[in-house]
């Protein structure tokens, strides 16, 4: 997994690639989140368009990074959710937990 | 072949061997005080025996002047006398070096007198004696030249007189001084040898000591006879003992040097000395047999037959270079394939380590093979440590505490630079202020060996100086080179050993995991009056992060487990245990589903991190009424394929349990009618991936399902798996597989 960020009207977007599957994909999203909570920036959107797949440790990663903002009363938002992880999100029940938009312009607006 | 031919013979070999050792043995390491010493020692006792050698030869000779004992050449024969004096500094110089340090300077020029003024007395005794007559004074001459010269011809008469005593009496006295030399050298040896601890040195010095007692014992018995009973012992019988001596003491030497590496002389050296030694006398013997060739032949057939005596020859020369071959071999078993031939180290080294695997052995087989081999005083090992992740000095037995090295030491820094066994007095630029310099420096290293593992420095070998004072030679650097790439993959393995035993130790424990998850799986499925159960879990590692479990309520309800924690392997394995404890907890309280879901989910969410999680799904048959309450954690979807060939998928539920806290859960009841099939999978199935990365998909089991619903229950279990295996066959699975598939019975007894 590789992971670029930016910032837009004062959200953090994290644009990760590839395929998210634990390991050090875990350290990686949990340091730069990390950091983000450090600086006092906790509204953050992860663009998912660019996922191609997604393990249940990757999931858990997702869950982590989520638990971890909300303990820093931040919030975790996603954004392009793709069929298959919109599938594993209906699966696991966890669409109820996770906000998830069509664009990250949407996903942005939400915090507003 | 007379007695007198033989000793003749035996004069002019020992001579030729001494003089050619002696020449091996300077030229090997002239900077060496020690081979100097001995070099010249043997060099003179050389001289000698070629001396007796051409006295008997110009003895026997009818044309020889009579008088050959006066001739200057043969005068020189007392040179050879400086043979004691210079065996006086050997024993002061091997096996230790007296010398250096004590000085006597003027005492070591001073013991070289006795034998120079024999000589000179020998050598120009007459003119000597001519010369102190010049003050020869007339008796009737008087006046003031008188008083000037009358005290100096007084003085040189004198002189004169000791001069005449002296060479009236030479052999006596200088056979005393020699024998007084003979005594004090052996003295010294004797002494010196008990202070010798490297058991190499020992060696050499038994060989050595052992030669000149039996050499310098016999030339005691010569003398010290011939003081006291000049008429028992003739000129036969002392230079008979002489010959003995000699050839002992030469021998012994010879063998020490060639087999014992005595004085360290190298291997090209020996093989070299033993080469021409053997060629010479080989030579020698063909010669003799070529010019007798005429009288074997004749003694042969009993005629003189010259053609036949040059087919003889012939015949010789043919078999020359396969006998000269044969005695090379000969001598070379015999004396060169040692443990000190460094082909041999090699050999021997290679097969030791290649199987040593703990540490600390191996670091003494190194120790050991340096110091029999090269002699070497002390070692000591710098090793990198992976506990501390810094190099440390070892402990050794002067310095037995083990000391960590500062990884920006600077002679480390240059030690890591190095690609060969270097000399320490080269790394001098890096000494300042460096804490292992100075470590280094106090134990008196004078050698660095590294070991290098591609570019990383394993560590290094420190090696003191050699012992008896010997010098690291260009072949030893070689040696040394070679031995530091074999430390190198010994150490290497050594470490993979340990390693491997490591992981061994682990997959034994993960064995255990496996066996007791195991036993946690139900052995047998229940027997229930109105359906059929199956159930396969597949593991992808030794343990998995799949479980499903029955549990049995009371006579009529059965609870039924499938679940799936996330990741695989023993932390996936370590939750699943933790989750099936809490169910059957759970269920032998009568929890309602629901709530024993909502009570999962807070005791994991509260035990474990938020990205350990599981999907879960609980249901209970109860055969009475034929219903099902179930809910589904966040679990792949159940299938239900009803006979008709409906299919009916079991979410009701909430999300997965572990990952967050607070979750509330739902549940839901169907009915199960005669022939439906219930199957509960986990998404090892449904997300099994063939190599174009396409995914199995849960669409295409529910077809399958939908398709088979007719089979029993087993045989829905092995479509199911086969299918997926047809479309992954990866074995075992990429990720853990659990079914459990329920089928009922025709008919269904109820009890209302």
């Amino acid at each position: 997994m590789k992971l670029t960020d930016r910032e837009q009207d004062g959200v953090v977007v994290l644009e990760p690639r590839g395929k998210i599957m634990g390991g050090p994909d875990a350290t990686l999203l949990h340091d730069k989140l990390y950091e983000f909570i450090q600086q006092g920036r906790t509204k953050v959107v992860i663009d998912l368009s660019r996922i191609e797949w997604m393990n249940s440790t990757g999931l858990g990663i997702l869950i982590q990074g989520y638990t971890t903002l909300r303990n820093s009363d931040g919030q975790l938002k996603l954004a392009k959710v793709t069929d298959k992880i919109q599938s594993l999100l209906t699966i696991t029940k966890l669409v109820s937990v996770f906000d998830a938009y069509d664009t990250v312009e949407d996903a942005i607006a939400s915090f507003n | 072949m007379s007695a007198e031919l033989l000793r003749t013979l035996c004069y002019f070999l020992t001579g030729g061997f001494l003089i050619f050792l002696a020449i091996t043995i300077t030229r090997d390491n002239f900077r060496s005080r020690l081979n100097r010493v001995t070099g010249a020692m043997l060099f003179f006792a050389g001289l000698g025996p070629l001396f007796m050698a051409l006295g008997s030869v110009l003895a026997q000779s009818a044309t020889a002047p009579l008088g050959f004992e006066a001739s200057p050449v043969y005068k020189l024969r007392h040179l050879w006398e400086f043979f004691f004096p210079l065996l006086l500094l050997f024993s002061c110089l091997f096996p230790f070096d007296r010398l250096s340090r004590a000085g006597y300077r003027y005492i070591r020029l001073a013991i070289f007198l006795p034998p120079l003024m024999h000589s000179v007395i020998v050598l120009f005794f007459d003119q000597l004696s001519s010369a102190l007559d010049i003050f020869h004074v007339d008796p009737g001459d008087e006046g003031l030249s008188s008083l000037v010269v009358q005290p100096l011809a007084t003085l040189f008469s004198w002189l004169k007189l000791t001069l005449n005593v002296l060479r009236g009496y030479e052999r006596s006295i200088f056979a005393v001084i020699s024998i007084a030399y003979v005594v004090a050298a052996g003295y010294f040896l004797e002494t010196g040898r008990k202070r010798v601890t490297n058991p190499k040195i020992l060696t050499q010095t038994r060989w050595v000591l052992t030669g000149t007692r039996i050499g310098l014992g016999l030339y005691l018995i010569s003398q010290i006879g011939w003081l006291l009973f000049p008429r028992q012992f003739t000129e036969g019988v002392t230079s008979t003992l002489l010959v003995i001596a000699l050839l002992a003491g030469s021998g012994l030497f010879i063998f020490a040097t060639i087999r014992h590496q005595f004085l360290d002389v190298q291997m090209v050296f020996r093989q070299s000395f033993v080469n021409t030694i053997t060629s010479a006398l080989l030579v020698g013997v063909y010669i003799v047999m070529v010019v007798q060739s005429r009288a074997i032949v004749a003694s042969m057939f009993g005629v003189e037959a010259e053609l036949v005596s040059y087919g003889f020859i012939i015949l010789l020369l043919l078999f020359f270079q396969p006998i000269n071959n044969w005695v090379d071999d000969l001598i070379r078993s015999m004396f060169m394939r040692t443990r000190t031939d460094h082909r041999n180290v090699i050999e021997r080294f290679s097969r030791q380590v290649i199987s040593l695997f703990d540490p600390t052995q191996l670091r003494q087989t190194i120790e050991e093979t340096l110091k029999t081999t090269l002699l070497v005083n002390r070692v000591y090992f710098v090793l990198y440590d992976d506990s501390i992740t810094e190099y440390a000095m070892l402990p050794s037995d002067d310095h037995p505490r083990r000391v960590v090295i500062d990884r920006q030491d600077l002679m480390l820094r240059g030690i890591n630079l190095l690609d060969a066994p270097t000399y320490y007095r080269s790394l001098t630029d890096y000494s300042p202020g460096s804490d292992l310099a100075t470590m280094l420096e106090t134990r008196g290293v004078r050698m660095v060996l590294p070991m290098k593992d591609a570019d990383h420095l394993l560590g290094f070998v420190a090696l003191t100086e050699k012992a008896a004072g010997y010098r690291y030679s260009s072949e030893d650097l070689n040696l040394l080179g070679v031995l530091s790439n074999q430390m190198v993959s010994a150490l290497t393995n050594a470490r993979l050993y340990v390693e491997s035993l490591e992981r061994t130790r682990l997959q034994e424990e993960i064995n255990m995991a496996r066996q007791i998850q195991l036993d946690l799986l139900p052995s047998n499925p229940p027997s229930i009056d109105c359906s059929t159960i199956c159930a396969r879990s597949t593991p992808s590692r030794t343990v998995g992060g799949d479980f499903y479990d029955f549990i049995k309520i009371d006579g009529d309800r059965l609870g039924v487990v499938i679940a799936d924690a996330s990741g695989k392997g023993m932390p996936a394995a370590l939750m699943i245990a933790q989750t099936q404890a809490m169910i059957r907890t759970e269920v032998n309280n009568g929890t309602p589903i629901a709530s024993m879901l909502k009570n999962v989910n807070q005791q994991l969410a509260d035990a474990t991190s938020a990205e350990k999680y599981v999907t879960l799904f609980y249901g209970e048959l109860d055969t009475r009424h034929g219903t099902f309450h179930y809910a589904n954690a966040g679990h792949n979807y159940p299938i239900l394929a009803r006979s008709d060939g409906t299919i009916e998928l079991l979410k009701t539920g909430g999300p997965i349990v572990g990952a967050l806290p607070h979750l509330e859960y739902e549940e839901d009841t169907v009915i199960l009618g005669p022939d439906d099939m219930l199957v509960l999978f986990t998404d090892g199935l449904s997300e099994a991936m063939n190599e174009n990365e396409v995914e199995y998909g849960e669409d295409r089991l529910r077809q399958l399902v939908c398709s088979h619903r007719n089979q029993d229950a087993h045989e829905i279990m092995e479509t199911m798996l086969k299918d997926v295996r047809s479309h992954d066959p990866t074995s075992p699975p990429r990720d853990d597989t659990t079914i459990v598939a329920l089928k009922m019975n025709g008919i269904i007894s109820t009890h209302e």
